[in-house]
């Protein structure tokens, strides 16, 4: 419904085989008011994280809420098994935001490892450049960081926080209010990379039942869900020249973005430069706010009936005994 | 006979046993299915919405001659369709339950004319035709309002909405047939004068209580 071109660059499935995503996610993203809660920072794939993140690797833990950006202390931070745990408190009512952006570190790998990585995390570009440029067989001494964000709802009042730019060096913000949306709807995204839109980066979406969901053993489950093995297909899209990408919400439940934006530097001591984002967010199950077009009751269509014929057949009686008297 | 007549009313009410909404099982539907799905759900949105088909129903029957019921019920599909194309792509959005207000008024207004209701108020009725033209537009804009909540996409949008709009006039024909040959059956009953102000003072009372209902949705 939005001006903006919908790039659906086909949806493929897009199996990863290995990854070191990072995301922020919940076993609920529908929380109370003024109540203990505790988001999942997970590093590795979306359903398994392989390792815990250490605090001096954190530059900025931000969490938004009704326009104030506050900071959880270190002490907010535990891990388990190979997850880290961010523990909070809500507040009041409203869409937060809850972003985690990373120190870059840099890695060292030869040709064939590079290539592996850029194939294997759906960045696509730079791998066919490689491959354009005959540097298929140079290896790679990459600086990189990651940055993720999770939206959640509080209660039932929507806010406008969604909307808020952390100012994080790539970030996704969506241009809708992701607890403000039903199934069926298609949501934009835009993309930034150093506060300006990032056109032209394929971004991967991914999906996950999420009514079952817990975490155990550095790993999510999803039971008696049908749907509970779609999560690692991904559908590929590529953001538009306003840095733009309208998903199509068909489902409720859990869903991610994730984007690697890797770029190839010159006069430094790095070869390159990555920026990895993500973003979960929830749809659908839990919140009740109302849709003008699901909320949009109907006298129900029995009793509809049921007194429509009752209706008629006295008015029936009536006029027809009134006849009768004439 | 009493028993044969009744039939006859559930005859005319048997469009009305399925959901008058477009419901969201019809979202993964239209998601999936290309421009069918459209097309169906557009002719399922007409044969369930029970407020469109009362209308109709006042219209046909107030009329006798078939070439009569073609030049309304073409004034009304006109009417229709050019505010369902128009406001859909243009995304002009409505709200659904006063637009929804507005054709349960249309219900009333055509079975208070039906009843010769202008007469006893001693004032003209307007023109027939415009009117059914213009509760026409108001329907569109109705049907608009339903299929805007839908997932359109960015694709195809103009043949998704005339896939659309075209499954709303099939779903007309179906439901008009039945409608036209039980009120020609009853014009042939002895108590047709009974039953015509029957139908149609209940289309007043139905009227009513549909904008009754509307308006409350919206202001609670």
């Amino acid at each position: 419904m939005k001006k903006f071109i919908y790039l659906p660059i086909v949806a493929i499935a897009f199996v990863l085989f290995s990854s070191h995503d990072m995301y922020l996610k919940l076993n609920n993203y529908f929380l109370d008011t003024f109540t203990k809660s505790t988001v999942e920072l997970f590093n590795g794939t979306f359903d398994k994280s392989e390792n815990v993140i250490d605090r001096d690797r954190m530059i900025d833990v931000s969490i938004l809420q009704n326009g104030e950006r506050f900071h959880p202390s270190e002490d907010s931070w535990y891990e388990k098994d190979s997850i880290t745990y961010l523990d909070f408190e809500t507040k009041g009512e409203g869409t937060y935001v809850i972003g985690l952006s990373t120190r870059a570190r840099t890695i060292e790998m030869d040709a064939e490892a590079f290539n592996d990585y850029l194939k294997h995390d759906g960045v696509l570009d730079l791998l066919e450049k490689r491959a354009a440029d005959g540097t298929l067989n140079t290896g790679a001494v990459e600086l990189y960081s990651k940055h993720v964000k999770t939206i959640v709802q509080v209660g039932e009042t929507l806010s406008d926080d969604w909307m808020t730019a952390l100012n994080y060096p790539i970030e996704f913000i969506p241009l809708e209010n992701p607890y403000d949306i039903h199934i069926g709807h298609t949501l934009p995204v835009q993309l930034y990379a150093n506060q300006e839109p990032l056109a032209n980066q394929l971004v991967y979406l991914g999906y996950q039942a999420s009514s079952t969901t817990h975490t155990h053993d550095g790993s999510t489950h999803t039971h008696d869900s049908d749907e509970s093995h779609e999560h690692n297909d991904l559908q590929q899209f590529r953001t538009n020249e306003n840095g733009v990408i309208e998903l199509p919400i068909d489902k409720e439940g859990v869903w991610y973005l994730r984007t690697i934006h890797l770029v190839e530097l010159a006069d430094s001591e790095y070869t390159h430069e990555s920026n990895w984002a993500t973003l979960t967010f929830a749809v659908g199950e839990g919140h009740s706010h109302e849709h003008s077009e699901e909320s949009h009751d109907e006298i129900p269509v029995y009793y509809f009936i049921v007194v429509s014929v009752i209706l008629i057949a006295l008015l029936f009686f009536f006029f027809r005994s009134r006849n009768n008297e004439n | 006979m009493r028993t044969r007549i009744l039939l006859l009313v559930l005859l005319l009410s048997n469009s009305f046993i399925y959901a008058h909404d477009v419901a969201s099982a019809d979202h993964e539907l239209l998601i999936n299915g290309g421009l069918w799905a459209y097309l169906w759900v557009g002719a399922k949105h007409m044969l369930t919405g029970y407020d469109h088909l009362l209308f109709l129903t006042g219209v046909v029957f107030y009329l006798s001659k078939f070439s009569d019921i073609v030049k309304f019920i073409s004034a009304f599909t006109l009417g229709h369709s050019v505010t369902l194309i128009a406001a859909t792509f243009l995304k002009i959005e409505v709200n659904e339950y006063l637009i929804d207000a507005v054709i349960g008024f249309s219900v009333f207004y055509k079975g208070f004319e039906n009843l010769g209701g202008f007469k006893i108020i001693a004032s003209k009725a307007p023109n027939l035709l415009l009117m059914v033209t213009l509760f026409g537009l108001i329907h569109g804009l109705g049907l608009s309002a339903r299929l805007q909540s839908l997932h359109l996409g960015e694709e195809q949008v103009l043949l998704k909405i005339l896939s659309f709009n075209l499954g709303v006039e099939l779903g007309q024909v179906a439901a008009l047939i039945p409608i036209l040959y039980a009120i020609k059956f009853l014009r042939t009953q002895r108590a047709y004068d009974s039953l015509y102000k029957a139908i149609n003072s209940y289309l007043l009372v139905a009227g009513i209580a549909l904008l009754g209902y509307q308006l409350y949705q919206y202001f609670v």
